[in-house]
């Protein structure tokens, strides 16, 4: 219809050049071909700025995100493991847009979701949604559950009237709760009940994808595994591939068929669930799958109590951002040559830990074992 | 398989604290809301007892009341003995209890940054704990402070002490939150969940430094917590707690290997255990009661598999049928209250239908005994008590008073020789 439009738009600190036409691309309504994956993300980055002094001058980056490539494809789910401040949540909000992205790409049904505007995008949008970990603040308190579940209905222009409450009741049927129950408000609810309305209002659409931010985190355990069994009959009906966002790596590993281990804005490990349990090679994995206490008080494994903190994401340490809490490096530099090895105070402690893992990023690459097992490590075969 | 050597039970000592029928309740505009019935448990010098239950269950509430942190009016405790050293704590002015907590008992919480002041600094807070109990001047205060802050693996404690809580992380304020409970040396220290809110190698962390510190001392902790995986790494005993009341209460191996109560199984069994790759998980149906709200008979009856399992194959005279929501089904009569005629409960709740007979043979004044249909807390096995009808032997256990004589009383050397391979770093 026109020449290609060069717009700049601003996202967040960076500029990005978005050029399109006035006819966007046309947005697919049927699955991609198989084999492709259903969501793509590349080199994603989120930056945030850090703004001091009178004149509020960028003085640096909250590298929340800053670098995190995936796929998910149709029907499968992607657990993205790691603890507060490594970035998953940013990530799972990035690729919806509720959160503009600094860098890199997300490509859902091969088309670039960031290319989209407006009206465009609104369509496109339906196929995506989230659910939050909060049951408490997702919910509008102000709303009835009918109309909080119906509103993507009526934004989309897909149901009215009668029509949407018919649809609201058998979504409210199919999480589990009374019809009836669409003219109460929130408040007359629990957490898990609170969390199955967020769950009907996110299939209402009948979505392909639906980020699960931390969906079962602050309930009681007897809920969680009513809400994931929920979750998990509701991908096997409805065909919906998940990115399962969790701290939880039992969890996870119970729910997902890929696991990414995330740790201060990047992926550091990524496997399927199975070979990520039995042969982790990330340094960090490791910790995260020893510190977890197990239901059983015979077996005392070997436990890696990591010390510290996690650090801060605006001053990441240099190399790789794992070294000053990394029991790999430090047992490698035991064996390793005097030249190799540099010496570190950390927490008032001098330690040796290999060169390269302070002067170098390890980059993600294939381990022995599973193919498409991947992780970033100089030292782990 | 061999289990790892348990230390040798050692002969009864007087237990350290002793909750006898505790029965707390609040005035409420709705009426009397019952949120602890009749809880006993025990906890000897160097065990760590372990109360699990989900939100709802009167854990809180319970051990708040040891320190008599539950505000008189609406709160009211309506009968039992909270024997600690053998002095009921109940009977003692609120004089003598400011000196029992803080010095004999402490107690840190879940949300370290709700329960720090954040318009002082840690070293303000933490000497004022140590100066209101022991007789040292300020700068000693803020020398036993430092010491304290050392010995949590705070790093750099000279500095630290003149931050403010806001400049710290979640693991750090727990970490001083501890450092604060324990610079009086307590007897006792109560944990409120307090590793719910932080990332689980931070978590790992405080866990092993609790220990750690439990080593060192001789200290008993009362360990909150609904993280069966927590429990099983940290107790010595168990006591689970639903709706108020105790249901199940044994040591950690009893627990976990022969639980006798439905509920504990189901707690169980709902946990996504490492490495399992489970297809489905165990559910149980049905949600927790409302404390203002609970059902007749048995609390768990409307959510039991036990009871729905042991219905199908009985003769149905003995079954009661039971509507809750949009489901039906059938249980045992003798988990409820009633012993024939249909009870109806809304969906997912447990109320008491019109006409379902009275709560039970309460005395409100006393608050003490079951309702009609409950079952009481019998010790099934040796040192293991267990509340239901159907739990193995029921009908012949004794009612005792639970107190678990034969617990593992935890000393340095015991522990040296049961712990494996941790790698601190």
């Amino acid at each position: 219809m026109s020449a290609p439009l060069i717009v700049r738009a601003r996202w967040g600190e960076g500029y990005r050049l978005v050029s399109s036409t006035l006819t966007t691309p046309a947005i697919p309504t049927s699955p991609s071909a198989s084999g492709a994956p259903l969501l793509r993300v590349r080199d994603l980055r989120t930056w945030f700025p850090i703004k001091k002094g009178v004149f509020q001058r960028t003085v640096g980056h909250v590298k929340a995100v800053d670098g995190v490539s995936f796929d998910v494809h149709a029907g499968k789910t992607l657990g993205l493991v790691g603890e507060s401040g490594c970035g998953k949540t940013t990530v799972g909000r990035t690729i919806l847009r509720l959160i503009p992205a600094t860098g890199g790409e997300v490509i859902f049904k091969g088309q670039d979701f960031y290319k989209y505007r407006g009206a465009e995008l609104r369509r496109l949008r339906r196929h995506m949604q989230i659910i939050f970990q909060d049951p408490v603040s997702s919910l509008n308190p102000r709303m009835t559950v009918g109309n909080i579940i119906g509103e993507p209905l009526t934004v989309h222009g897909i149901a009215t009237g009668t029509e949407r409450d018919d649809r609201v009741a058998s979504l409210l049927h199919r999480v589990g709760l009374d019809p009836a129950y669409a003219s109460r408000y929130p408040h007359e609810f629990s957490g898990g009940q609170r969390q199955r309305i967020g769950i009907a209002r996110a299939i209402a659409l009948s979505p392909d994808f639906i980020v699960c931010d931390e969906p079962v985190s602050a309930l009681d355990v007897s809920i969680q595994s009513q809400v994931l069994n929920l979750l998990d009959d509701i991908q096997k009906e409805l065909g919906i591939a998940y990115l399962f966002i969790a701290h939880n790596l039992a969890v996870v590993e119970h729910f997902s068929d890929e696991i990414a281990v995330m740790y201060l804005g990047r992926i550091v490990e990524k496997a399927s669930s199975v070979e990520l349990y039995a042969n982790p090679k990330h340094p960090y994995t490791m910790a995260l799958l020893s510190a977890i206490p197990e239901p059983d008080p015979r077996p005392r494994k070997r436990r890696i109590v990591l010390s510290g903190e996690v650090p801060s994401p605006s001053n990441p340490p240099t190399g790789c951002p794992f070294h000053p809490r990394c029991h790999v490096t430090r047992d490698a530099a035991r064996q390793a040559n005097a030249n190799e090895t540099v010496e570190l105070t950390i927490g008032g402690r001098s330690e040796r830990v290999l060169a390269k893992c302070v002067n170098e990023c390890p980059p993600l690459e294939q381990k022995q074992g599973e193919t498409g097992h991947v992780a970033a490590c100089w030292v782990t075969q | 398989m061999a289990p790892p050597p348990i230390p040798r039970p050692v002969a009864a000592a007087r237990p350290l604290l002793e909750l006898r029928d505790l029965n707390i309740a609040f005035e409420t505009s709705r009426g009397l809301v019952r949120p602890v019935q009749d809880v006993s448990y025990s906890i000897y010098p160097g065990q760590t007892l372990a109360v699990v239950g989900e939100s709802g269950c009167g854990k809180s509430v319970t051990a708040l009341s040891i320190l008599r942190l539950i505000p008189s009016p609406p709160g009211k405790v309506l009968g039992g003995q909270i024997l600690f050293e053998g002095r009921d704590l109940l009977s003692l002015s609120e004089r003598e209890m400011q000196s029992v907590r803080g010095r004999d008992i402490a107690m840190i919480f879940q949300e370290p940054m709700t329960s720090l002041n954040p318009v002082y600094t840690i070293g303000d807070q933490i000497a004022e704990a140590v100066m209101l109990h022991q007789k040292v001047s300020a700068r000693q205060g803020y020398e036993i402070a430092e010491q304290a802050m050392k010995d949590v693996g705070i790093a750099d404690p000279g500095r630290r002490l003149h931050e403010y809580p806001h400049q710290m992380s979640g693991g750090m304020r727990q970490r001083v939150m501890i450092a604060m409970a324990l610079s009086c040396k307590p007897k006792l220290l109560i944990a409120d969940e307090p590793t719910t809110a932080l990332d689980v190698t931070i978590q790992a962390q405080i866990l092993e430094l609790l220990r750690k510190l439990q080593r060192e001392t001789g200290m008993a902790m009362l360990l909150i917590t609904h993280d069966l995986g927590v429990v099983a790494e940290n107790a010595d005993a168990v006591a689970v707690m639903y709706a108020s009341r105790v249901v199940e209460y044994a040591t950690v191996e009893q627990i976990f290997d022969r639980p006798q109560h439905p509920y504990t199984e189901g707690l169980l069994k709902s946990v996504p255990k490492l490495g399992a790759h489970a297809q489905r998980l165990v559910s149980i149906p049905g949600m927790v009661p409302n404390p203002s709200n609970f059902p007749g008979g048995c609390k768990f009856h409307t959510r039991c598999p036990r009871t729905r399992e042991l219905a199908a194959r009985a003769n149905p005279a003995e079954t009661v049928e039971v509507r809750s929501g949009d489901e039906t089904f059938r249980v045992m009569a003798r988990c409820t209250a009633r012993t024939a005629g249909p009870v109806a409960y809304a969906r997912g709740h447990a109320q008491l239908s019109a006409g379902a007979g009275p709560v039970g043979n309460v005395d409100p004044a006393t608050g003490g005994g079951a309702t009609a249909g409950e079952p009481e807390l019998r010790e099934v096995s040796g040192g293991h008590w267990a509340r239901c009808h159907y739990a193995e032997n029921f009908e012949k256990s004794p009612v005792t008073r639970p107190d678990l004589a034969n617990k593992r009383e935890v000393t340095p050397e015991a522990v040296a020789s049961a712990e494996l391979g941790e790698v601190t770093l």
